[in-house]
């Protein structure tokens, strides 16, 4: 499996899909050194330095949540039937190596160097704000949940790809991503304020399908304590179980089921590419 | 011992949407002695690469058994003593020649010491020693299959399936595959060549088998099927019914091609001789006479449209 671990990571590097990513990184980077620049050049207190430094690192921090998982989109989407279809693994797959091998180690190299370059992001989010003399250590407490994301969406894409071209088991993982976000972000308010039962419950249905409001949530808490005053706060009116509605908590069992879904992502992949044919 | 043993082995593509089942390979039986070279030919669409695939592993049969070197088609076991040079390939073109033999023989389980003198032997073999260090990207096609030949015989296989091995080479390449051929064979290796190329494959094979629509139609030596049959090329100044009625009765098999030629495939060379004393006798008008072995192709040709595409 190691072999297989190796090439993955050597294609991902030949791939240089992560260079585009990194240079899209530096640029959000230069934004976080914003609230210095502004200090400098407008004067203001140092409370409005401090806060423009915290949004500066909530903001990295979902960039990072973000250029990670589309990275994972990027190398798993293609790995298994574009390989196939390519003619890669024609020469690999008769060698004496069992199907789960390949596949294994296939997610392995993605998700190694999807954590990879998460980890090396957050390191430039967290150098960009220490040398403006305002070191933060919420990044390197929600990285191990930031991680998450590109697992989450790796693996989906790769069980995806275990059936389907790489342009196809993209596009169903992006749009399955976009109605998580869509669905938490949109129409989860609306639900709420206008108190709609049949909204909420496909709400409810779409963190089922797609938990990545509860990875957002999982996320947030490592980062309460920069939160800027205000945000993420109840609304101080309506019934307790619609703003409980709007505003979830971290139940105990949330990491379990993210975990519980990643694998059985994993599983379904390898149950599919190891019944398939490769012809 | 078989090298390869096929029983009833059967597969059908069913169309995921719907659609007529295809039946890709129809009760296949086939046995291929160890220590030979085996060609396994037929017309596109017969059957031959699905066969393939299923004796390397890649695809489940519908029915039927297909056994390598011993094990069960697909087996580790079975898969430790193969090597397999695949028709339509596209190798890690960003490692260089002696990178992607490397990846293969850690991925064929081999040791440090035994991999760098294969490597060593197997780039000498296939003429590509001197560009060990090239990126695949850089080499041509009939480059890159050498070093996918190289590849398939990196760990010293018992049996080594290759499927369309010349396809994309010049005839030096394609000498050189023949080398590679006969290398294996010199060691007690099985090889099993799928090739439209039936000269190449008449000098090189032992023992063929001819498929078409997933069946095997004839198998053995080519001497049991190429020997006792000659076809003999008449020319006349004009081919009259009577001449061909007369010739008819000594060969086995008359075809005429136009107004002054026809075919005729006699038993034996023993046969010409009384072959031109008939055409002579009912009155033809002999020009000349060229008789030939039968090749490969002509066998080929006549048992797939005797099958009828």
């Amino acid at each position: 499996m190691g072999v297989i671990i190796a090439l993955t990571l050597k294609e991902a590097m030949r791939r240089r899909a992560f260079l585009g990513t990194l240079i899209i990184l530096v640029t959000l980077y230069g934004l976080s050194f914003l609230p210095r620049a502004f200090k400098e050049a407008f004067g203001g207190d140092e409370r409005q330095f401090e806060l423009g430094v915290n949004i500066a690192v909530l903001f990295g921090i979902d960039a990072i949540k973000f250029f990670s998982a589309v990275l994972a989109i990027l190398l798993s989407a293609g790995a298994i039937t574009a390989e196939i279809e390519r003619g890669y693994l024609a020469a690999i797959l008769p060698r004496p190596l069992y199907r789960w091998e390949l596949y294994l180690g296939k997610w392995l190299g993605v998700m190694l160097f999807s954590a990879a370059n998460a980890t090396l992001w957050t390191a430039m989010l967290w150098a960009s704000v220490a040398l403006q003399g305002e070191p933060r250590v919420e990044m390197w407490r929600a990285l191990p949940y930031v991680l998450l994301y590109p697992i989450l969406y790796g693996t989906l894409a790769l069980a995806l790809s275990s059936f389907l071209g790489a342009s196809i088991a993209s596009m169903f993982t992006v749009a399955l991503g976009a109605f998580a976000y869509f669905s938490d972000h949109f129409l989860r308010p609306i639900a709420a304020f206008f108190d709609v039962r049949l909204l909420q419950q496909m709400i409810w249905l779409s963190e089922w399908a797609l938990p990545m409001a509860t990875l957002k949530r999982l996320v947030q808490i490592q980062v309460d304590t920069i939160l800027p005053p205000g945000f993420g706060e109840r609304p101080r009116f309506g019934r307790p179980d619609v703003l409980e509605f709007l505003n979830p908590p971290v139940q105990p069992l949330d990491l379990a089921y993210v975990a519980l879904y990643i694998l059985v992502a994993l599983t379904v992949g390898l149950v599919i590419f190891w019944r398939r044919d490769v012809q | 011992m078989w090298a390869i043993e096929t029983r009833n082995l059967r597969k059908v593509y069913r169309p995921l949407f719907g659609g007529n089942p295809i039946t890709a390979v129809d009760n296949l039986n086939l046995q291929v002695p160890a220590g030979t070279v085996f060609g396994f030919l037929g017309p596109n669409g017969a059957g031959k690469t699905t066969t393939i695939q299923i004796l390397i592993g890649n695809v489940y049969p519908t029915a039927g058994e297909a056994f390598v070197l011993g094990h069960r088609a697909g087996a580790l076991a079975a898969k430790r003593k193969l090597g397999f040079l695949p028709e339509k390939f596209q190798f890690h073109d960003f490692l260089t020649a002696e990178e992607f033999l490397r990846m293969h023989g850690r991925l064929a389980k081999m040791d440090r010491t035994t991999l760098q003198r294969r490597i060593d032997e197997v780039l000498e073999l296939v003429g590509l020693a001197e560009r060990r260090t090239s990126k695949i990207r850089e080499f041509s096609k009939g480059m890159q299959q050498r070093v996918g030949l190289a590849q398939a015989i990196l760990h010293d296989p018992d049996l080594v399936i290759l499927d369309e091995p010349t396809s994309a080479l010049d005839p030096l390449g394609r000498r050189r595959v023949r080398e590679v051929v006969q290398y294996l064979k010199e060691r007690g290796k099985t090889v099993f060549l799928n090739s439209h190329l039936l000269s190449e494959v008449e000098r090189s094979c032992d023992q063929v088998a001819i498929i078409n629509k997933g069946r095997v139609i004839v198998q053995g030596t080519l001497d049991e099927l190429l020997v006792n049959r000659s076809v003999v090329r008449v020319e006349l100044r004009r081919v009259e019914p009577c001449v061909l009625e007369a010739a008819a009765k000594v060969a086995q098999k008359v075809h005429p091609v136009d107004e002054r030629c026809f075919t005729a495939e006699v038993a034996s060379e023993d046969d010409i001789p009384e072959l031109a004393r008939a055409i002579l006798d009912a009155g033809g008008a002999l020009i000349g006479l060229q008789a030939h072995r039968e090749t490969l192709e002509d066998l080929f040709i006549q048992t797939v449209e005797a099958e009828g595409r």
